[in-house]
């Protein structure tokens, strides 16, 4: 494993935000984190990469969190969090080179260069970052992100908080087949949040949902993506349609209990 | 023009441009003033062959070389300060006056004029001649601390609740300043104008002494934080992430700035805008890396107070008018006009 | 090295010094530039500080800047052979520094009381070679000081005096103990009626009304400064009411100088007398 978590608890003044979660990932495995808002994905992850105190075992690369260097673990374990604002004039390569190690300052790092092509925005490379746009800086802090661990021997783990949320989805399918293709090859053990279920279904390979802070279902997709799960997490109807590429599809329905009257009052009125 | 892709100047050329600039200032500063003096006098002076005019030696390397080099410390710790403020703040407002750092570190030194005599004599016998700079030193890292503090506190909306945590502190430090010289003698009052209104009026070889291994050092360790400081830029959790230690990050930069500040307000009292303008200019030019910005920072800095104060000695000779005052009257519009060509902070 | 110039200076210089005629004068404060005038020596001055802006005549010479706040260079360029300055003046530093450049700095102390005033026109006269010309100022004023201070002597209570100092546009400072304008209240047999306080501060309205003078000094810097609109608890005072009251400038009334009669003179001609001041205290 080279991520274990046990029995995790969270408390955000006074209030427990996640409570007794256990999980782990494996080397190569893509691990996904459903839920709604709220549900303490974001606490958990959080947590997970040491950002803010728990209860509980969280070991990494088969080492206790807390005992970690920290420049050592910059190098097995690297966070994305769900969003960084930049105020400041640094050039996207720039910032990419924040992630590398020092010894390339200064010259040519070609994984950097290999990184920005990967994550198409080897074009933007001397653009300033705060003139971007969302899904151009979200791509850029993923290149930096991964540039951290991307030539390091070993195990390692990536933290993703809705890495693909402001990608169109033609970015979104090359940012997710990029990092399943590291955890394949390479060996990286992933844990990500996202929000959009047919994107979870189609890279992940388990998935867990959680509700209220806790974990409510944990599995493959087919096992998790039912229409009765997501009714009782979400309160949201779904057609669930298995595809002959393995996974499958999730169709929306609209929320809340069967409509027979339209919502709209306008319409009402004039009915 | 020798901008480079991203449309900033190339580093070597800007060094020599700057460096050139900063000897050029050197060379006014000492060589101009309400004394007249030549260059040929100046040259005769520094070749150590005159001593047939002595006033003219006694002018060059008692007086305008020591506030040349004070000057020069002076804006480059300021800026330097700035600077690292900004990058711990994300914040390109945060600047050594405005979050209230100077007026912390003049009112601990006005409270040991005041009350040196009385409540505080033991601080006096402790330290001596050192007395007002290490005071100096302590209210400005216990304002940078307070202010980190709450600023801090706010979460995501640090920006406005630092700026108005600054005004607060300022405030609080005008008014415990004012009570101080509600209390002062009139000899005392003499002393603290110069605290408020800032000079190098009367700079010398002491003062020299006394702050420039405080500034040195400050504008040397700086650079060291030049990395963590880039990833500040990102905010404070990415540090984590990067693998630094932001607490020692923050810790190292507030104390760089609590000994620079202190020792800068201690030797020449209270000098606005410097720290605010100065590496703003640098970024706009070379980019926000704090490896860029730290180095540039102080020559710029060291150069612009110098030339404010070259300008202050001649405009109203034989008076001088007050450096500070100067530096707002050239930084003021020159920032205003950064302002409305600014595309990006 | 450096440090060590200041006596090779002097021994340089002092021979130069003596021999040069006419002598080269900077005065670095009001009530010295006065006296400076009032000996008729003011073609010796090269220069004077901002404090120095009596008589009008002061206007047509540099300002080297504020007698607090002296600038080295800006002093040493007018070539002065002598400055001559109190003990106010700063900084400090920059004084030595004049000193070891060869100027002749001389630091009168203040002079609180009309024989200090004298003595500091007969240290002038000294410094500038001309004691007789200072002797006979210093006799006729000493003459003129005693006829004023007979009459204030022959009332028998101390009349009380509010004394106020406008600086700014709305700074009034009240004037307490060991001020000038406490020195001056004494040389004409007054008291201060605000006790307790020292040095100038901040009026205090109420305190206006409880200090119930006899009678009212306003020093202004500038003419015209103080406008009676804006403090009526002292135009409710009865000493105002009664005309009790002198509003002049504060140069004349605080600077000890040359002036020092006239200033006494116009306090005392405002102060109520024996009948009216019994009846207050009664």
């Amino acid at each position: 494993m080279v991520l274990s978590v046990r029995n995790l608890s969270v408390s955000l003044g006074g209030t427990t935000v996640v409570s007794d979660i256990s999980l782990s990932v494996a080397a190569g495995e893509v691990l996904m984190l459903l839920g709604p808002n709220g549900a303490g994905k974001s606490t958990l992850l959080k947590a997970v990469s040491g950002e803010i105190s728990s209860t509980g075992r969280i070991v990494v690369g088969g080492c206790e969190l807390n005992n970690w260097e920290p420049s050592q673990l910059a190098r097995r374990r690297a966070v994305m969090p769900q969003r960084v604002e930049v105020n400041f004039p640094l050039t996207v390569e720039e910032v990419i080179a924040l992630g590398r190690p020092a010894v390339f300052r200064g010259c040519v790092d070609p994984v950097v260069q290999k990184l920005m092509e990967a994550l198409d925005i080897a074009q933007l490379r001397h653009r300033l970052v705060p003139e971007l746009s969302g899904g151009e800086q979200q791509r850029l802090q993923l290149a930096r992100v991964l540039g951290q661990i991307i030539d390091t021997p070993g195990q390692r783990v990536l933290l993703l908080d809705e890495c693909t949320s402001a990608l169109d989805p033609a970015h979104q399918q090359l940012v997710l087949e990029f990092v399943q293709r590291l955890a394949r090859e390479q060996g990286v053990g992933v844990l990500a949040i996202v929000h959009d279920l047919n994107l979870a279904a189609q890279f992940a390979d388990r998935l867990i949902i959680m509700r209220e802070g806790r974990c409510f279902h944990e599995g493959c997709a087919c096992e998790v993506l039912t229409p009765s799960v997501l009714k009782a997490v979400y309160g949201y109807r779904a057609r669930v349609i298995p595809l002959p590429e393995g996974y499958p599809v999730i169709v929306p329905l609209g929320s809340g209990p069967v409509q027979r009257a339209p919502s709209k009052p306008s319409c009402r009125q004039a009915s | 023009m020798i901008r480079d892709a991203t449309g900033r100047f190339g580093y070597t050329p800007s060094l020599v441009v700057v460096v050139s600039a900063a000897a050029v200032v050197a060379l006014v500063s000492v060589s101009s003033g309400a004394y007249p003096l030549s260059v040929a006098d100046i040259l005769r002076v520094l070749a150590g062959r005159d001593a047939s005019d002595p006033v003219a030696s006694m002018v060059l390397l008692d007086v305008r070389l020591p506030r040349f080099l004070l000057g020069f410390l002076v804006g480059a710790v300021l800026s330097v300060s700035g600077a690292l403020l900004q990058g711990l703040f994300r914040n390109p407002l945060a600047d050594p006056g405005l979050i209230g750092v100077s007026a912390g570190a003049s009112l601990a030194a006005i409270a040991v004029i005041v009350l040196g005599g009385t409540w505080l004599g033991g601080w006096l016998a402790l330290f001596g001649e050192w007395a007002l700079p290490v005071a100096a030193f302590l209210g400005g890292s216990a304002t940078v601390l307070l202010a980190w503090r709450i600023a801090h506190r706010a979460g995501q909306s640090a920006v406005a609740t630092l700026l108005l945590a600054g005004i607060a502190i300022n405030a609080v430090a005008g008014a415990a300043t004012g009570l101080l010289t509600f209390y002062a003698t009139d000899d005392e009052l003499r002393s603290l104008t110069f605290w408020t209104m800032g000079s190098l009026g009367h700079a010398g070889w002491d003062e020299l002494l006394i702050g420039a291994p405080f500034m040195v050092l400050a504008i040397l360790v700086a650079p060291w934080l030049a990395r963590p400081l880039d990833a500040f830029l990102l905010g404070e959790s990415v540090v984590g992430h990067l693998g630094y230690r932001p607490d020692r990050v923050k810790k190292a930069a507030i104390l760089v700035v609590g000994l620079g500040v202190g020792a800068a307000v201690a030797v020449s009292g209270l000098i606005g805008f410097v720290g605010l303008v100065v590496p703003h200019l640098v970024r706009q030019l070379l980019g926000a890396s704090h490896r860029v910005v730290l180095p540039f920072s102080a020559l710029v800095g060291g150069t612009l107070l110098v030339a404010a104060d070259s300008l202050a000695r001649v405009v109203v000779a034989p008076a001088e008018l007050p450096i500070g005052l100067m530096m707002a009257l050239i930084g003021g519009p020159f920032f205003l006009g950064l302002l409305m060509r600014r595309k990006v902070m | 090295m450096m440090f060590r110039l200041g006596p090779f200076v002097l021994a340089v210089l002092l021979p130069a010094l003596v021999q040069a005629d006419p002598l080269r004068v900077i005065t670095a404060d009001g009530a010295i530039t006065e006296i400076v005038y009032q000996l008729g020596m003011e073609a010796r001055l090269v220069a004077v500080d901002t404090t120095s802006g009596y008589p009008p005549a002061t206007q047509s010479l540099p300002k080297i800047g504020y007698l607090r706040a002296l600038p080295f260079e800006g002093v040493l360029a007018m070539k002065p052979d002598l400055l001559i300055t109190s003990e106010q003046a700063a900084p400090k530093k920059n004084l030595d520094r004049l000193t070891r450049a060869g100027v002749m700095v001389e630091t009168l102390p203040s002079a609180w009381s009309p024989e200090a005033a004298l003595a500091r026109i007969r240290s002038v006269g000294d410094l500038l070679g001309e004691p007789g010309r200072a002797a006979l100022l210093v006799t006729a004023l000493e003459t003129e000081i005693r006829r004023v201070q007979r009459s204030a002597s022959a009332r028998e209570r101390r009349p009380k005096v509010l004394f106020m100092l406008a600086a700014g546009d709305h700074s009034v400072m009240l004037a307490g103990e060991g001020t000038a304008a406490s020195a001056l209240l004494e040389a004409v047999n007054a008291d201060n009626a605000v006790s307790g306080v020292m040095g100038y501060k901040p009026a205090n309205r109420e305190a206006i009304l409880a200090s119930q003078p006899d009678a009212i000094v306003i020093a202004e810097s500038t003419p015209g400064q103080f406008d009676i609109d804006s403090w009526p608890e002292l135009a409710r005072l009865q000493a105002w009411q009664a005309g009790h009251r002198l509003v002049a400038d504060s140069m004349l009334l605080l600077g000890f100088g040359p002036r020092l009669p006239q200033a006494m003179a116009a306090v005392n001609r405002v102060m109520p007398s024996d009948a009216r001041v019994a009846d207050h205290d009664s």
